[in-house]
């Protein structure tokens, strides 16, 4: 019987020890969990916003002219502490003449970007459904609208990786020390074929990492397709922002199954010019090297992705300025070499980004 | 023995816990600077906008040039964008968006 009991009261003892261990891990987690989860600092309670950008270009494309107005609405809807609502639609016309001349015609494609609800779960982890940009490489999320992008034309390799998905991803970017801040975003992503929200199925994610004392970041992309050829890619990032020079060097390295290859670009603001600093300083003049190494593509679906279908070397140099805050004249040449002909390109217009509130901001 | 001190240590830790999961009650005058940093003098807030600043120009500045400053409200919005959008931390994030809306 009093063994029983030292039994009985020893198995007690053991499941209160192991209870008790339960707890306390489950009120740590508790504990890091208030301590993570501070809602986004806000000052004020956020607006609703309709943002975007706008665009007027003449595209001279080895003889054949362009014109390309675009406009890209961007809408952010703020729900509570944690969520976001943000979409882009993109609308871009391409207007040629006909041969044999006449007047200017063409299609406006349109496009909806990204329309995904996020969800600031706690300073290391956002969560996002629906559509969005696929994050591989900068480009796609970061450059591409037209008041941001240094160079209209975008890199040779953009098409690779890039472009949207259907699904979910989680992403968040943190510091590891004073040093070193890290970025992620892991991400999958379904087939579909609806009109405007067509994707592929694949999973992918990208992991950088940026240091701010040097304004250096370098980072890393992958992603596996889960259909058709069940092919890989992946790509390198690096962008150096040095403090002591206005100038801002950026690169990227892109391989699939369609293609691979790379651009270095650099951009330099002449505010450090010592004369006409009054419009020395609203000047940016860009440089850009790149090369395609074609890969097993069709020629109708390299056409479709936007990619040259043989080797491809360009150099691009544009001239930028900042007329007044979201406006910006640019104008570039580029010139292609590839065994289809070399030819010159020239763009040149205004770009002009736009930020509306929709409901009551106070006063500024 | 054993038994009495994992359950006592239990009970600390479940009313830690509690009292650090408790978020501080807000006052009136408290609304309007939701979860602001507390700046207790303008030295501080001196030295949080200079903060700001180099935050702002080693993040946003990668992409694109300074934009001019929007009301407080749009600015809460644009930083929660840009956190999602540019995956800025937590911290960079508080500070540029007491820097652009000072």
């Amino acid at each position: 019987m009093g063994r029983i009991v030292r039994t009985y009261k020893s198995k007690l003892g053991r499941a209160a020890v192991w209870a008790s261990r339960v707890i306390v891990l489950c009120l740590l987690s508790t504990v890091l969990n208030a301590q993570t989860s501070v809602p986004a600092a806000e000052t004020e309670q956020p607006v609703p916003i309709l943002t975007g950008n706008a665009g007027f270009f003449t595209n001279v494309n080895g003889g054949e002219t362009e014109l390309v107005p675009s406009i890209n609405p961007v809408l952010l809807v703020p729900l509570g502490d944690r969520w976001l609502v943000e979409s882009r639609a993109e609308f871009t016309g391409e207007f040629e003449r006909p041969d044999g001349g006449g007047p200017y015609g063409g299609k406006v494609e349109q496009e909806i970007d990204y329309l995904q609800l996020d969800y600031i779960a706690n300073r290391y982890l956002t969560v996002t459904g629906g559509r969005f940009l696929t994050p591989f490489g900068i480009y796609n999320e970061r450059l591409y609208p037209i008041w941001i992008r240094s160079l209209q034309p975008t890199p040779l390799i953009f098409p690779l990786g890039t472009g949207s998905s259907d699904g979910g991803m989680l992403r968040g970017g943190f510091s590891l020390n004073p040093k070193v801040n890290l970025n992620y975003a892991t991400y999958f992503s379904t087939l579909s074929t609806v009109n405007k929200f067509e994707s592929g199925r694949t999973a992918g994610g990208r992991l950088g990492f940026f240091l701010p004392g040097a304004r250096i970041e370098v980072g890393a992309s992958f992603q596996k397709e889960l259909q058709d050829e069940r092919a890989n890619a992946f790509g390198f990032h690096f962008a150096w922002q040095p403090a002591a020079i206005p100038l801002n060097l950026r690169s990227e390295y892109a391989r699939s199954h369609d293609g691979s290859g790379y651009w270095i670009e650099a951009a330099y603001r002449l505010s450090q010019v010592p004369f006409w600093q009054k419009a020395m300083r609203r000047t940016e003049i860009v440089g850009r090297g790149q090369q395609l190494f074609a890969g097993e593509i069709s020629e109708d679906d390299a056409k479709e992705y936007g990619l040259p279908d043989v080797n491809t070397r360009q150099g691009d140099f544009g001239l930028n300025y900042y007329v007044r805050d979201g406006l910006k004249a640019s104008a570039s040449y580029s010139r292609r070499f590839n065994s289809d002909g070399n030819v010159n390109l020239w763009t040149l217009g205004l770009a002009y980004r736009f930020a509306f509130p929709l409901g009551r901001v106070g006063e500024q | 023995m054993n038994t009495r001190v994992a359950i006592l240590t239990a009970v600390l830790a479940l009313v830690s816990s509690v009292y650090a999961a408790t978020p501080p009650r807000k006052s009136e005058n408290d609304r309007a600077s939701i979860s602001t940093p507390a700046v207790r003098s303008s030295a501080e807030a001196d030295a949080m906008r200079i903060q700001g600043e180099q935050r702002f120009h080693a993040n946003c500045g990668r992409c694109h040039t300074a934009p001019q400053k929007f009301p407080p409200r749009m600015m809460a919005t644009i930083v929660r964008h840009m956190r999602v959008r540019a995956t800025i931390t937590d911290e960079d994030m508080r500070l540029v968006l007491f820097y652009m809306t000072q």
